[in-house]
């Protein structure tokens, strides 16, 4: 099987699918636990790294090295993850973080603008249209400049990922089927030779960090 | 089941997948042949009409009345074929001209560009370079067709169900998940789902029937049909009499299945 990242905008059913794909394939479906581990790896606060991995860097932020610290955290524990079985990823930047590996399904969930609006109307959210749109599109937009600023890409382009799924018609429950049977592709088999080859960048990630950790206290 | 419309660029393996999931499926497939079909019924050549449905409008053509009628009869065409409630096509435009049918499920494939260009020198014989032109070219006239009858963007990921890219999903496994996605319970051909089936032919017979008539081929009129209701809408000229009314009125019922039009059209004064 497969590690299964899936990319999605604001309540376009990401959980959801994740949850699904996670209960179907016996994986188990991570996101906050990831910038968890990545935390306690920095030694900073899951808050601290929740604003300075998800936020747009300022201009004056992208010059430094610390944001490159915070990004490369979460990418050695998806990997950390990632060897100790396989998993649904459904975070922020799952295609970016694992950018380039075998055995990896990259997918991105997309959703009517309406039917994410009224996610954020019924529900325990209760918010009014105006702010609901206004929230989705703010929340959009950030993460476009997130991933165009972090990784000069466009957050959009179904080229960077193996699936799109739109939630328009098909339910989560239909995409969950629909992704699990893309997951069973050769491409994405976990072979021996592919988890050496995730160790081998967990391994490398590591040093990175441990090196830019040393950095950061002898010129803090 | 579904009615499953591929959309893909030029040389990206859409007949391929098309092919898979028919056999697959069990389903009908269809391709340029619909274009062949509409153009019978107009009375016109197929070579025609694929030419209106494929290329570049020009300024002046954009908004030209035959334009309209090429795609509404190969939107009718197509419509009677999708009325068993499956059916595979993989020609231009499918999930455009099929928007707002109940059971329709939207593919887009994408395809490295390499193995594209591999396709096309095979075919053709050209070298590498020759055939990313060629490629190029048809892309972007297809892409502009879309742009200028539609208003879409042709890449856009939002006018699909699925994109699937075959940089590493083989066509064996493109297959097998959109056969999955066709067989999920939103997409069965429920009574009202078939009802909705044939309400949308019948939308698309009323407006063939007005876009085919010399008196009303120049005018942007559509058609809504709900069960033996249809309503007329967009702009005519009043005339003495209400001849243009009475005309719409007796095409539109000639429809089988019409009995009953509503006229929501805004008259307006030729001669102000």
């Amino acid at each position: 099987m497969a590690i299964i990242t899936i990319s999605r905008g604001s309540m376009s059913g990401g959980r959801a699918v994740a949850e699904c794909l996670a209960a179907r394939l016996g994986h188990p479906s991570l996101a906050r636990e990831i910038l968890r581990g990545a935390a306690a790896k920095l030694g900073a606060s899951e808050a601290v790294l929740e604003t300075k991995f998800e936020t747009t860097p300022r201009l004056w932020e992208r010059l430094s090295r610390e944001r490159e610290r915070y990004v490369l955290a979460v990418r050695t524990a998806l990997l950390d993850a990632c060897l100790e079985g396989d998993l649904v990823y459904h975070g922020l930047a799952g295609q970016f973080l694992l950018r380039g590996l075998r055995g990896v399904l990259r997918v991105r969930l997309i959703a009517p603008l309406e039917a994410r609006v009224r996610m954020l109307m019924d529900g325990h959210h209760r918010m009014s249209r105006r702010t609901a749109e206004d929230f989705i599109r703010n929340v959009d937009e950030e993460r476009r400049r997130w991933a165009r600023i972090t990784y000069g890409e466009d957050v959009e382009e179904p080229s960077l990922y193996d699936l799109t799924v739109n939630l328009r018609i098909l339910s989560p429950e239909s995409a969950c089927a629909a992704i699990a049977e893309a997951a069973a592709e050769p491409a994405f088999a976990v072979t021996d030779e592919v988890r050496a080859e995730w160790a081998a960048q967990a391994a490398e990630c590591h040093q990175r960090l441990d090196s830019m950790a040393e950095k950061a206290e002898r010129w803090p | 089941m579904a009615v499953i419309c591929i959309s893909r660029g030029t040389k990206s393996g859409g007949q391929v997948l098309a092919e898979c999931l028919a056999a697959r499926l069990g389903y009908p497939i269809l391709g340029r042949e619909v274009a062949q079909e509409a153009a019978m019924q107009l009375g016109v050549s197929a070579r025609t009409l694929e030419e209106k449905m494929s290329d570049r409008p020009s300024v002046w053509g954009r908004f030209s009345s035959m334009r309209r009628m090429y795609a509404v009869a190969v939107q009718t065409s197509l419509a009677e074929r999708a009325l068993a409630g499956h059916l595979v096509y993989h020609g231009l435009a499918g999930g455009l001209l099929l928007k707002g049918l109940p059971g329709l499920l939207c593919v887009r494939l994408i395809a490295p560009m390499r193995i594209r260009i591999e396709a096309v020198m095979d075919d053709l014989g050209t070298d590498a370079s020759a055939s990313e032109r060629y490629i190029h070219e048809l892309d972007d006239a297809r892409a502009r067709w879309v742009r200028v009858m539609y208003g879409e963007n042709v890449a856009d990921p939002h006018l699909y169900d699925l994109v699937v890219n075959l940089e590493t999903i083989t066509m064996e496994g493109a297959c097998a998940l959109v056969a999955r996605a066709a067989e999920a319970p939103e997409l069965a051909p429920t009574d009202a789902v078939l009802d909705r089936q044939r309400d949308f032919l019948s939308s698309c017979r009323v407006r063939l029937a007005l876009a085919t008539d010399p008196e009303l081929r120049s005018l942007e009129l559509d058609a809504e049909a709900r069960g033996s209701l249809v309503v007329i809408t967009g702009q005519a000229p009043l005339r003495s009499g209400g001849r243009t009314g009475e005309l719409i009125h007796s095409l539109a019922r000639g429809v089988p299945g019409i009995q009953e039009v509503r006229m929501g059209v805004e008259w307006f004064d030729p001669y102000p």
